[in-house]
């Protein structure tokens, strides 16, 4: 505190400096007062301090002589890029927005800009920063966490306490859609954008976004009259016991249709489950709103799923009843190993610190085992397999392997999730070599951020330290090591043929037309002589930003090819980062509904996804003629490329 | 471009907002004489201007026929009402002394100007004046350096294969460090030597603590003397200095006397730069009539808490008067702390980054600094050392905690 007092003292006294210069030498001063900004700006606190001067900046000369001297010349869009600039820019920034908050909340009047057009401004300043006041965990914001990023959420809390998030309603309202529509385990965030939201509830939002958002509340609250007029958990079971049938079915239907069309979980509906699973089992399909599959999974392995919501059910961990609903349509349970993989879950010995890290994951883990919390997210994972996040970690490779066991071998999975939580250990085997993940240190998230599901949590710290360590083994054998890890580390259905952009010796990119050509052949069903892709398929991607440029390399999933309504080829893959329709530049955008998506999966036309692609297997018994692929076509997606990401490289043929 | 009122207005030659904004707060008329490039902001903010290509000027001009060329500038001035200019770097120091000199109807001024601009005539009357200096020669070309680093070492009497004591070249009119080179293996005069760098002065090494004087002087007599330790030359620099150069300041005091005596300086403020050795000697390494570098004029105002860009103006402007001086100076021993800068200077090619360590921010000698990341990443190589990327000052009563932190960062990478 004894710290803070002294930044705001001295860019107390910076800024009388400032302002008492002449105009010409403002120059002189401003370097010393953005020095004393950028130290305040590290903590809201500071920058409330800061906003207190910030209808005196004009006059004391904060912005003399720079590009942003002149309010009414300034562009919401470029704010957002602005704030990320390691440097002034991005401090000068963030004291120009708090001048135009000063100025639309009317602390400050300008010659030029009016109350009016500075809200609006704001607003629009808002809707575009989203991810600023909604932190999210793309691989973006992932990169690029910083100083900056930390200073620019500081920033957006106070426009968004002065102001309001009701211009940008319509915004937040896509964007939950948009996050849901990806059905995540881990919902923190879209929670926290509901909970933005429905304070808007009480200002003159329009009716159809007013529909919108109380559904979205609804979904995660007092959805039906019953919960309504009985808010108390207790009141409320105690009133279903009361119910005839038929309203039962009512509020078991309600439920369930919620559920399955926001993919979020409201407490009361695990409250009526629980009711429901001791006491009328027979409504549970409704409860869940399962089809007809679910149904008959169900019905077939009615004890274990009583025992699992027993155990895994309870309003901290409401969401695993999506996953839940999800694994019994998928008839998980009928894979031989996973109904006693998931019973061994119920009573394992769960080692200290990992029984420490799941009870800290939830906030409300009062009467809550590890074991419940592990079962919990077991069923998330087995339900929601393309629901995996990283988090805030780089650890792509890891969420990777655990969707893709999920879907393929669920077996192996509840092998490996005993093994890290009771013997504090994973091994896999490399080349005839054992490497056991307790023997490792390091890996690339020695410090994993924990806003992550059970299952990742438990696994992550050892898959990532077992990857790491593969690929320390042949980094020198002078070809990309993903090749050889890939299939050693998620499992031999990976194929064993390797197509890469980069010469691993000079980082070049080297035959890119041959890779492109290559990708076709064994990619595209008019060019593969119609070969399906059956196994998902592990790539690698350069992800760029809004402008294009190189933002980083990522590891998704191939999950499959199809034509979309309009008969067009797209690639769908999964993408750990659980924010998939960013975008990527030169129109490229990847989407997540509307383009015949499953929950989960991202597309993307296939001319474009290859276009950011530099490394995926195939299998060289089922290829088509590389060489029948339309020059124009490959020459196209060249182009996007080396306008791209190939601008941090250097092309040869 | 010129004003019409004729009144007996300053001009400084070469264009600093400090000094803008001293002379602009003492109410003194003025006019800035200074590249063309700076017009524009001059007339945005209504600092009275003149544009004058010294660049071309200078490039075509050798420092002797300077006198002739300043006329047609000396014509604008005193259309102007300028009765007196002042130099505010080094290379513009003999246009100021020929400026000073057409307008006072007065060539010796301009003579005396290139006492400070050429470093042999600097040596010479330095050692006229009794001051101690090393040995020292002038060199037209690479076979007389050689022959210099030969005889000063046949006379250290060292024998064939021993270590060379080095000798030092530095071209005559070069600002700074620029061109500055050290010679120790005759090899080095091939490898290390280029054409630009002749004629040049050649001297015998010294060892021993470098320091600087920053000199306010009126009527041949030292008004205000602050002493600056290079504590690492080129990187950081301290005021007051360290208490074992303190002790010694009456005997600077007196070299810095008989250094004003020689070179007859009636008004005006210099910065010479001292040696000294192990022994106690006070060995003199030259001297400029210019405002120093390495943010020294911000390290005295924040000792002692007065306006050295103002007090040069007034040292330098005949028409200030007695009264206008006595109030201005504080006395040298009241010293509000030490001040310290390190310069930064990035050792990369291409610049990543910046970090600032939290031990530095939180040091107790910590004050502040001026570094960002650059928006242009990539780093320019330049001569001599160039402008700093930033700054980082310290400040303390105790000197070890301005010091030690100067020393202990200045191989820090702030830059990655």
């Amino acid at each position: 505190m004894a710290m803070q007092l002294n930044h705001s003292d001295r860019f107390e006294q910076a800024f009388e400096r400032l302002k008492n210069a002449k105009p010409y030498a403002k120059k002189l001063y401003q370097n010393d007062l953005f020095q004393e900004a950028n130290r305040l700006a590290r903590s809201y606190e500071g920058v409330q301090k800061l906003y207190e001067y910030a209808d005196q900046f004009d006059q004391a000369g904060v912005f003399e002589g720079g590009p942003w001297e002149d309010p009414s010349k300034l562009q919401p869009n470029l704010v957002n890029l602005s704030l990320r600039v390691e440097g002034i820019e991005s401090i000068v920034t963030l004291l120009s927005e708090l001048r135009m908050l000063a100025i639309a909340q009317g602390k400050y009047e300008h010659g030029e800009l009016s109350s009016e057009m500075a809200k609006s401004y704001l607003n629009e300043v808002m809707a575009l920063n989203l991810d600023y006041i909604f932190p999210e965990e793309s691989e973006e914001s992932r990169i690029e966490s910083s100083k900056e990023t930390d200073r620019a959420q500081n920033l957006f809390k106070l426009i968004v306490d002065e102001m309001s998030l009701l211009a940008v309603s319509g915004t937040l309202i896509t964007e939950i859609k948009r996050l849901t529509a990806q059905r995540p385990i881990m919902v923190n965030r879209i929670l926290l954008m509901i909970d933005k939201a429905e304070q808007l509830l009480h200002s003159d939002v329009d009716e159809k976004e007013r529909k919108e958002i109380q559904r979205y509340h609804d979904a995660t609250a007092e959805l039906t009259k019953l919960s309504e007029e009985h808010p108390k958990f207790s009141d409320y079971r105690k009133q279903l016991q009361e119910l005839s049938e038929e309203e039962l079915t009512r509020e078991a239907r309600t439920f369930g249709e919620s559920m399955r069309a926001t993919g979020l979980v409201s407490p009361y509906h695990v409250v009526l489950v629980r009711h429901l699973n001791s006491s009328k089992s027979e409504l549970l399909p409704t409860a869940l709103n399962l089809n007809e599959k679910g149904a008959a999974s169900l019905a077939e392995h009615q004890s274990v799923i009583s025992e699992l919501i027993k155990v895994a059910i309870h309003i901290p961990t409401r969401q695993s009843l999506y996953g839940l609903a999800r694994l019994l349509e998928r008839s998980v349970l009928s894979h031989h190993p996973v109904i006693p993989g998931l019973r061994r879950l119920i009573e394992l010995d769960v080692q200290q610190d990992v029984r420490e890290t799941l009870l800290d994951a939830f906030a409300e883990h009062d009467g809550l085992t590890a074991n419940n919390i592990m079962v919990a997210g077991v069923l998330s994972v087995l339900g929601q397999p393309l629901g995996i996040g990283q988090g805030l970690n780089p650890t792509c490779q890891s969420a990777r392997a655990i969707s893709l066991w999920s879907i393929h071998d669920p077996g192996y999975l509840l092998e490996q999730i005993p093994r890290a939580a009771r013997d504090g250990d994973i091994n896999m085997t490399f080349e005839g070599e054992s490497i056991h993940s307790k023997n490792l240190t390091g890996g690339l998230a020695p410090e994993l951020h924990e806003e992550l599901d059970p299952v990742s949590l438990i696994l992550v710290p050892h898959l990532d330290r077992i990857y790491a360590d593969m690929m320390r083994r042949v980094q020198f054998r002078g070809d990309d090591p993903h090749k050889w890890v890939n299939p050693a580390f998620y499992g031999d259905w990976v194929p064993k043929g390797f197509g890469k952009v980069f010469d691993q010796l000079t980082q070049n990119v080297t035959d890119f037309n041959g890779f492109v050509r290559l990708f076709y052949a064994t990619h595209h069903p008019e060019y593969n002589e119609g070969h399906e892709l059956i196994y998902p398929n592990p790539v690698g991607i350069c992800v760029t930003t809004v402008y294009g440029k190189m933002l980083g390399f990522h590891a998704i999933t191939i999950q499959r090819i199809d034509q979309d309504a309009n008969g067009k080829y797209r690639v769908y893959f999964y993408n750990p980062n659980n924010d998939s329709s960013q975008n990527w530049g030169q129109g490229i955008e990847p989407k997540v509904q509307g383009n015949g998506e499953k929950e989960g999966e991202s597309s993307l036309p296939f001319h474009e996804f290859a276009s950011r692609l530099y490394a995926f297997h195939y299998n060289p018994y089922e290829q088509g003629d590389p060489s029948a692929v339309d020059d124009d076509i490959v020459e196209k997606i060249a182009s996007l490329a080396r306008e791209s990401w190939g601008q941090e490289y250097t092309w040869t043929n | 471009m010129s004003t019409e009122k004729k009144d007996k207005k300053i001009a400084l030659i070469g264009w600093s907002l400090q000094s803008i904004e001293a002379i602009d707060e003492l109410k003194r008329p003025f006019v800035v004489v200074s590249l063309p490039g700076f017009e524009e902001y001059a007339k945005k903010y209504d600092i009275p201007f003149i544009g004058w290509d010294f660049e071309t000027a200078m490039k075509e001009t050798p420092m002797e026929q300077v006198y002739e060329r300043s006329r047609e500038l000396a014509d604008i001035l005193k259309q102007a009402g300028v009765e007196h200019v002042i130099p505010i770097f080094e290379d513009t120091v003999e246009w100021a002394g020929a400026l000073n000199a057409l307008l006072k109807e007065n060539p010796r001024e301009f003579h005396h100007s290139l006492l400070f601009r050429h470093k042999a005539k600097m040596k010479r009357r330095a050692q006229i004046g009794g001051l101690k200096i090393g040995i020292f020669e002038e060199a037209n070309n690479r076979a007389e350096v050689s022959e210099f680093l030969k005889r000063v070492n046949d006379v250290l009497l060292k024998n064939e294969g021993d270590e060379n004591d080095p000798i030092h070249i530095k071209p005559f009119d070069k600002a700074g460090d620029v061109g500055h080179r050290v010679i120790r293996d005759p090899r080095q005069i091939e490898s290390d030597l280029t054409d630009d760098q002749f004629p040049c002065l050649m001297e015998s090494h010294l060892d021993g603590s470098q320091f600087s004087c920053e000199v306010f002087i009126r009527n041949g007599k030292i008004k205000f003397l602050n002493i600056t330790e290079y504590v690492e030359f080129g990187y950081s620099m301290m005021v007051p200095p360290s208490p074992e150069i303190e002790k010694k300041r009456p005997m600077i005091r007196k070299a810095v006397q008989q250094l004003i005596d020689s070179f007859e300086i009636e008004n005006g403020f210099i910065h010479p730069e001292f040696f000294l050795t192990e022994d106690g000697v006070i060995n003199f390494i030259e001297v400029a009539f210019r405002i120093p570098g390495g943010n020294i004029f911000d390290l005295i105002a924040e000792s002692y808490g007065f306006n050295p860009f103002q007090a040069h103006i007034l040292c330098c402007d005949p028409n200030t008067t007695e009264k206008e001086l006595s109030k201005l100076f504080p006395n040298e021993r009241k010293v509000k702390g030490h001040t310290g800068s390190l310069m930064v200077y990035p050792r990369v090619n291409k610049i990543q980054g910046l970090v600032v360590p939290e031990e530095l921010e939180n040091h107790p000698g910590f004050n502040k600094h001026t570094m960002f990341t650059p928006e242009d990443r990539k780093v320019m190589k330049s001569e001599g050392f160039g402008s700093p990327h930033g700054v980082v000052y310290f400040h303390h009563e105790n000197p070890d905690h301005v010091k030690q932190p100067l020393m202990d960062y200045s191989k820090y990478d702030f830059y990655i």
